[in-house]
C-alpha cells in the first residue's frame, strides 16, 4: 500500500506543473528545469529514500502527465548506489554494459542513451556489476540525442575520467530500469485512455459523438483494459519486485503500448497528430518507453526460458506465486 | 483506479495448497481425463467430493448448509480446479450463479430447498436465458407464463441450454406481464427440467459433441413457490446474474491446460517462438489473475464491481482465442480427433469449442459496448 497523501501530493503538483505550454517549451531540449525545481523543492528529487511502492506510485504520477523530468534516472542512480540520491543524476542504461571500462578509478568508453545527460552533473554507470560514479563535466565530449519523445538520450565519451566512487552495485539496472518505465507506463496509458474517452464523448461527426459509434468504443473498451492491466501490474511488480514480477509488468506495458497507441489514435484522427493537442506527449513516450530496458519480445524471451526450464508442474505456481515461487 | 492491487492472505495461501493437495491425491495426472475449463465433464461424484470439503457454494450463508466463506476463497478453489482440467460440470451453473442468485432474492423456503442441495454437490442447474428470438438481445424473450391456479403456465423455448439434458432444473426467464416497455413483465422462474409438458431436444454441437439443448416448454405448471423473486422483477434480477458470470478466471484460463500439456510434452525442443509465447501467455495470465483477484476483493467489500467484470471477460476471452491460435501456429502437425497425446487431445477440443469463448455469458461485442457506455464516454 503505497502512501497516499505523498502520491497524491505528486498528483496535485504535477497537474499544477505540467502544463501543456511547459511540455511544449521542454521539447526544445527535453527538460524542464520549473517542473524540476518545483518537485525536488517539495522533496520529489530523491526517489530512492522513499519505499519502492511510494517511488513507483510516484513515477507512475510522472508518466500520467509526461513530465519531462529524470524522475526514473534520480531512483535508479539511488538503487543502483543503494542510498538515497538527490537528482538531478541519471544512470548510463544497460544498452552501453561492455562498453566503458573501469581501471585503477578511471572510467573510459561510450555511454550511449544516457538520460538528461546533457543536463545532469554526475552519472551513475554499471560496469562489470558495480556502480560508478562519474562528473558529466569529465566527458571529453556530450552528443545531444534524443528518443521519440524528445527526450535527452546522450552519448557522453570518457577517457580515462576519474571517477568519484565506485562500489558494489546494490540492484539490477535491467529490472529496476524496467520497472521505472513500466510505471511511468501505466501512468501514462491511462492518462491517453482518460483523454481519448472525453475526446471521443466531446467530438460530434454524424450528428452525435463519435463514442456512439460502435467501432469507436471498441477502441475505448481496449484502451481502458489496457490501461487497467499495466496499473495494476506495475503496481504488483512493485510490491513484490522479483524477476517475474519485473519482467511480467514490462511485457504487459511494452505490448499494451503498441496497441494503446493505436487505438488512441485512431479515434482522435487528425486531430491526434498535431503538436497542438495533448495526445503526442503520452503516444510518444509510450513508442519510447516500449524499448527501453527491453521491449515485449525481450521480456517475454527471458519469461518464457525462466518458465519453461522451471517445467509443467511448476506453471500456475508460478503464475500465482511469481518469483518466490521459481 | 478501476481496479485496487490485493494479494492473498495467509488463510487464503493455506487453502490454495489445500485444493493443490486435494487434487493430486483425488486426480492424479493420468487418471481422468481433463477439460478445458468450464468445458470440462460432468462427474456428481467428484462434486460431491469437492462437496464435502466444503468447497462448493462456499460463500454462502451457513445455515443453508453453505460456508461463509469469501468471493476471494472461491476463487482460488475455482481457478485451481480450473486449471487443473478438473470435472467441475456437475456444479458449475449452481456454484457460480444460481446459488448466489437464489441466496439473494429466492424466499425462506426456496433457500431451505435448493440452497443446501446445492451445497452437497447434489443439484444440477442450466440456464434458461437464450431464446431463438433472445440471443444478446435477452430482454427480447417470448416465452411466457400466464396466471393459473397457485402458478404460472410456461410457454415457449429455450436454446443453447448447455446440459439441461444432465441437469435437475433450470431458472427460466420469461414474460409475466404485457408491459409496453419490454424489461418490464419479466420474470424468472425455478423450472424442474422433469416437468410434465417439458421437452429437451439435443443441439448437437460442431463436433457431435452432445451439450446444448432445445427446451421447449408446452403449458409447464411452475407452483407460486417456485417464483424467483419478485414477479416483473426479472429483468434487474438477471442482470445481477449475469455480473456472476463474469469476471472470473474461467474467463482467461479455457486454453491454460493446453499450454502446460504443451511444456510437457514438447519443452525440449522449444525454440524461440515457443519461448516467445510462453513468456508472452505467462505475463497476461498473471496480470488477468490480478485483475480477477481484485473484482473478487472488492465483491467482498459489498461492491457490484459489473464495469471491471466485462473489462475482464472481455479481454480474457479474446486472450484464450489468441492464445490457441498462436499455439496452432506454433505446432506443425495434422491432429486427430482421437488424440495421441493430451496435448493434441486438448488442441482438437479447444480448436472445435474456440469460438464460444467469447460468445457464452454474453458476446463480446455486446460486452463493449455496454463498457463503453459505462466508461463516461456517453
Amino acid at each position: 500500500m503505497s502512501d497516499w497523501l505523498l502520491v497524491d501530493g505528486a498528483r496535485r503538483l504535477l497537474a499544477d506543473t505540467c502544463t501543456h505550454e511547459l511540455l511544449q517549451a521542454a521539447e526544445a531540449d527535453g527538460w524542464s528545469a520549473p517542473i524540476w525545481d518545483a518537485l525536488a523543492a517539495s522533496g520529489y528529487a530523491d526517489l530512492a529514500g522513499l519505499e519502492l511502492a511510494d517511488a513507483v506510485a510516484v513515477l507512475t504520477v510522472a508518466g500520467e502527465h509526461a513530465a519531462p523530468v529524470p524522475l526514473a534516472e534520480a531512483a535508479l542512480a539511488g538503487w543502483l548506489l543503494g542510498e538515497s540520491v538527490r537528482g538531478p543524476v541519471s544512470v548510463v542504461g544497460p544498452g552501453t554494459f561492455g562498453a566503458l571500462s573501469l581501471h585503477s578509478g578511471r572510467l573510459s568508453g561510450t555511454a550511449r542513451g544516457v538520460p538528461w545527460g546533457r543536463a545532469v552533473e554526475r552519472v551513475v554507470a554499471v560496469v562489470d556489476r558495480k556502480a560508478v560514479v562519474v562528473a558529466t563535466a569529465l566527458a571529453t565530449s556530450v552528443e545531444r540525442r534524443t528518443n521519440l519523445a524528445g527526450e535527452p538520450r546522450d552519448t557522453l565519451v570518457f577517457d580515462r575520467a576519474r571517477v568519484e566512487e565506485v562500489r558494489p552495485a546494490a540492484s539490477d539496472l535491467n529490472e529496476r530500469g524496467a520497472l521505472t518505465r513500466a510505471a511511468l507506463m501505466a501512468g501514462a496509458l491511462g492518462a491517453m485512455a482518460r483523454l481519448t474517452i472525453r475526446y471521443a464523448g466531446e467530438r460530434r461527426q454524424f450528428g452525435r459523438p463519435i463514442a456512439a459509434f460502435q467501432a469507436v468504443q471498441q477502441h475505448l473498451v481496449s484502451l481502458a483494459q489496457d490501461a487497467s492491466l499495466v496499473a495494476l501490474a506495475a503496481e504488483h511488480a512493485a510490491r513484490a519486485p522479483g524477476f517475474f514480477e519485473i519482467a511480467a509488468a514490462k511485457q504487459l506495458a511494452s505490448r499494451a503500448a503498441l496497441t494503446a497507441t493505436r487505438a488512441a489514435h485512431q479515434v482522435h484522427g487528425a486531430m491526434g497528430m498535431t503538436q497542438e493537442y495533448r495526445l503526442h506527449h503520452f503516444s510518444r513516450r509510450l513508442w519510447a518507453w516500449r524499448s527501453e530496458y527491453g521491449d515485449e519480445q525481450r521480456w517475454a524471451a527471458r519469461l518464457g526460458a525462466a518458465v519453461a526450464s522451471a517445467g509443467a508442474d511448476n506453471l500456475y505456481p508460478v503464475i500465482t506465486g511469481g518469483s518466490a515461487a521459481m | 483506479m478501476l481496479f485496487e492491487a490485493t494479494d492473498l492472505q495467509e488463510g487464503e495461501l493455506a487453502l490454495q495448497r489445500e485444493v493443490r493437495e486435494f487434487l493430486a491425491a483425488e486426480l492424479p495426472r493420468g487418471t481422468f481425463r481433463p477439460g478445458l475449463g468450464m468445458g470440462a465433464p460432468r462427474d456428481r461424484a467428484f462434486s460431491e467430493k469437492l462437496a464435502s470439503r466444503g468447497w462448493i457454494g462456499m460463500a454462502l450463508p451457513g445455515r443453508y448448509g453453505g460456508h461463509d466463506r469469501s468471493a476471494v476463497e472461491r476463487f482460488v478453489v475455482t481457478e485451481e480446479l480450473l486449471r487443473w482440467g478438473a470435472p467441475v460440470g456437475h456444479h458449475w451453473v449452481a456454484d457460480r450463479q444460481t446459488g448466489p442468485v437464489i441466496n439473494r432474492f429466492g424466499s425462506e423456503e426456496q433457500k431451505q430447498r435448493f440452497l443446501p442441495a446445492i451445497c452437497r454437490g447434489e443439484v444440477s442447474f442450466a440456464i434458461g436465458m437464450s431464446e431463438p428470438e433472445a440471443g444478446s438481445d435477452l430482454a427480447a424473450v417470448r416465452t411466457r407464463a400466464t396466471r393459473a391456479d397457485a402458478g404460472w403456465t410456461v410457454t415457449g423455448t429455450k436454446v443453447w441450454t448447455s446440459g439441461a439434458h444432465a441437469s435437475d432444473w433450470f431458472v427460466v426467464l420469461c414474460r409475466t406481464g404485457e408491459d409496453e416497455d419490454r424489461h418490464m413483465g419479466l420474470s424468472q422462474l425455478i423450472v424442474d427440467l422433469r416437468s410434465q409438458g417439458l421437452t429437451i431436444r439435443p443441439i448437437p454441437f460442431l463436433d457431435g459433441h452432445a451439450d446444448f439443448n432445445e427446451v421447449s416448454l408446452e403449458e409447464v405448471f411452475v407452483p407460486d413457490e417456485l417464483v424467483l423473486g419478485a414477479i416483473g422483477q426479472g429483468w434487474s434480477q438477471n442482470r445481477s446474474e449475469l455480473a456472476f458470470e463474469r469476471g472470473g478466471p474461467e474467463r482467461w484460463l479455457s486454453t491454460y491446460l493446453l499450454v502446460e500439456e504443451l511444456v510437457r510434452e514438447r519443452s525440449d525442443e522449444f525454440g524461440e517462438r515457443a519461448l516467445l509465447l510462453l513468456g508472452d501467455a505467462v505475463a497476461r495470465w498473471w496480470g488477468l489473475r490480478r485483475l480477477s483477484l481484485s473484482v473478487a476483493r472488492t465483491i467482498d467489500r459489498g461492491e457490484a464491481p459489473a464495469v471491471q467484470s466485462a473489462l475482464v471477460k472481455e479481454m480474457g476471452t479474446r486472450f484464450e482465442q489468441d492464445l490457441l491460435a498462436a499455439v496452432q501456429e506454433l505446432v506443425d502437425f495434422e491432429p486427430v480427433v482421437e488424440g495421441n497425446s493430451l496435448f493434441e487431445r486438448l488442441l482438437v477440443a479447444a480448436v472445435l469449442t474456440g469460438p464460444s469463448f467469447t460468445i457464452r455469458g454474453g458476446t463480446n461485442e455486446i460486452l463493449r459496448s455496454v463498457v463503453a457506455k459505462e466508461l463516461g464516454a456517453l
